[in-house]
């Protein structure tokens, strides 16, 4: 069973017009002709390098963006036409450090978002207690959020996103200012949820990370999956080889597309 | 719906109150502009009365009214624009939760503390100045006051739909806002403006609930009389809501195609 499938999707920026600079200017390709299956309970990791795509895929599989050609499905529900339905299987832990309100405290802003989410009044106390307690925050939980450190912020990211316990977890870059023992904290975690058979995406520069907890690995440059590949067990080194393979494919296929024009 | 709507009035009183200058700093506001109200219309004279009622009286309905009904809009606009700039956007409109019920839900909490404080005002107006309304309707008051919700709603949800699209509504509201200021007769009465003038007026919604409250407080009119408004009232709110979630529902969509729901 596919829990997230991508059928040929594109995804295009374009700048705005200024007022002094009336031509349209070219179209950014964020994601070019990506087509894709992602079966239920695996972990699928995102490799490229900055402004590959890696984020884009995942905002594209939680309605925060929406494809301009194809079709994103995530347990059969279209992200463009079934939105709604798309988000209760949906859980995203963005990596930004400004996606809480600052003058509520940890609880208090998982609380929130758990009422959005529709988590039930009855649920959410012992959820909520539950989740701080495994991603490593239950000291800070009284702690005002503008007053949390960027390792803290993450990890109530991480928090928010296991809140409505979706079937489908989208991490983007989670353990990026972590300490070493908070990050394994987060992928022993990421693995437990795995095994709960809960699907999850990790988009990731850390080759270590992805090789503890990835069955998979997507590599993607410049909105284009330069290499797939099942990998297992999946190790660092492979991690590296597959890389290094993968940006190699790249750079000989640029060479022969230069070479032809 | 009401766990929701409760989760949003708890963050924005939590919020409020870790702000607590500002919030003593709005009462001192509002209690300055009664004052200068009074001595207004003290120096005015006895004997202006627009449209047959006490200028003082006119006075404090009039802005206590336009207030409640601009500050109502402007929170919407506000929900988003705080949210951009937070970073919470991107999160509020990907829960489970329909955006246009967390961004009513949100307004809500504001309609709530701004009902509250129009209540306090005008009846801090009338009390501290010994002033008193001539046999209020009050079913006809609660009827025109919650009509003119509807409308600041669907307002609201276009002001809202165009932070998400420009990014700097506030701009556009605040022009809009003056020009309303001047229209609607908050005031003085509109029949003092040029004809062509009132006939702008009558087509702004804020006009009707202005005239439609006064009656209802001020003159002891009886229900039938003020039918005319209400109906009026009624027609703005038909057209008006769905103006709002559709505008509201296509700019979202607008912004997810491309990609600027985070921009701010």
């Amino acid at each position: 069973m596919d829990a997230i499938v991508f059928e040929s999707v594109n995804k295009v920026f374009r700048r705005h017009r200024t007022p002094f600079k009336r031509a349209a200017s070219e179209p950014s390709f964020a994601v070019r002709d990506i087509s894709l299956k992602i079966t239920s309970g695996s972990v699928l990791a995102l490799l490229g390098e900055n402004g590959s795509g890696k984020t884009t895929l995942l905002k594209l599989i939680s309605t925060m963006l929406l494809p301009d050609q194809g079709r994103v499905l995530v347990h059969g529900s279209d992200t463009r036409t079934h939105a709604q339905q798309v988000r209760r299987h949906v859980g995203f832990a963005i990596s930004g450090e400004r996606s809480f309100f600052p003058r509520l405290t940890a609880r208090e802003n998982l609380e929130f978002f758990a009422a959005l989410d529709d988590v039930g009044p009855k649920l959410r106390r012992d959820r909520i207690a539950n989740i701080l307690a495994r991603t490593g925050l239950l000291d800070a939980s009284d702690v005002l959020a503008m007053h949390l450190s960027s390792g803290m912020y993450q990890k109530l990211a991480i928090a928010r996103a296991l809140m409505k316990q979706s079937s489908v977890l989208l991490l983007d870059e989670p353990t990026r200012s972590l300490d070493s023992a908070a990050a394994s904290q987060i992928r022993t975690l990421v693995q437990a949820l795995s095994a709960e058979g809960v699907t999850v995406v990790i988009a990731s520069h850390n080759f270590e990370e992805i090789a503890e907890v990835a069955d998979s690995v997507l590599l993607l440059r410049r909105g284009q999956v330069a290499a797939a590949h099942h990998i297992s067990p999946v190790s660092t080194e492979a991690i590296h080889s597959f890389h290094l393979k993968g940006t190699a494919e790249i750079r000989e296929a640029a060479c022969v597309v230069e070479s032809v024009s | 719906m009401a766990d929701k709507a409760m989760a949003l009035m708890r963050r924005d009183l939590l919020t409020a109150m870790r702000y607590r200058s500002a919030s003593l700093l709005a009462l001192a506001g509002a209690a300055a502009e009664l004052a200068a109200f009074y001595y207004l219309a003290k120096a005015i004279g006895p004997s202006f009365r627009p449209e047959g009622m006490d200028y003082f009286s006119f006075l404090v309905v009039g802005t206590g009214f336009y207030t409640f009904l601009v500050m109502g809009i402007h929170s919407f606009l506000q929900t988003v624009e705080e949210a951009q700039q937070g970073g919470t956007f991107e999160v509020l409109m990907t829960t489970p939760t329909p955006p246009s019920i967390v961004l009513c839900l949100s307004a809500l909490s504001a309609f709530s503390r701004n009902g509250l404080q129009f209540v306090i005002y005008l009846g801090a107006g009338l009390l501290l100045f010994k002033q008193r309304l001539q046999s209020p309707q009050l079913g006809a008051s609660v009827l025109v006051f919650l009509l003119a919700v509807v409308i600041a709603m669907a307002i609201g949800m276009m002001a809202a739909a165009l932070q998400v699209a420009i990014q700097k509504g506030s701009v556009v509201l605040w022009v809009l806002g003056s020009g309303a200021w001047l229209l609607t007769g908050t005031l003085f009465p509109i029949a003092d403006l040029p004809r062509w003038l009132q006939g702008a007026a009558n087509l702004i919604p804020l006009t009707h609930a202005l005239n439609a409250m006064r009656s209802a407080l001020l003159e002891g009119t009886a229900r039938a009389s003020l039918h005319q408004e209400l109906a009026v009232l009624t027609a703005f709110c038909l057209f008006l809501m769905p103006l709002g979630l559709l505008s509201f529902s296509y700019s979202l969509q607008r912004a997810r195609l491309h990609g600027t729901l985070s921009s701010y």
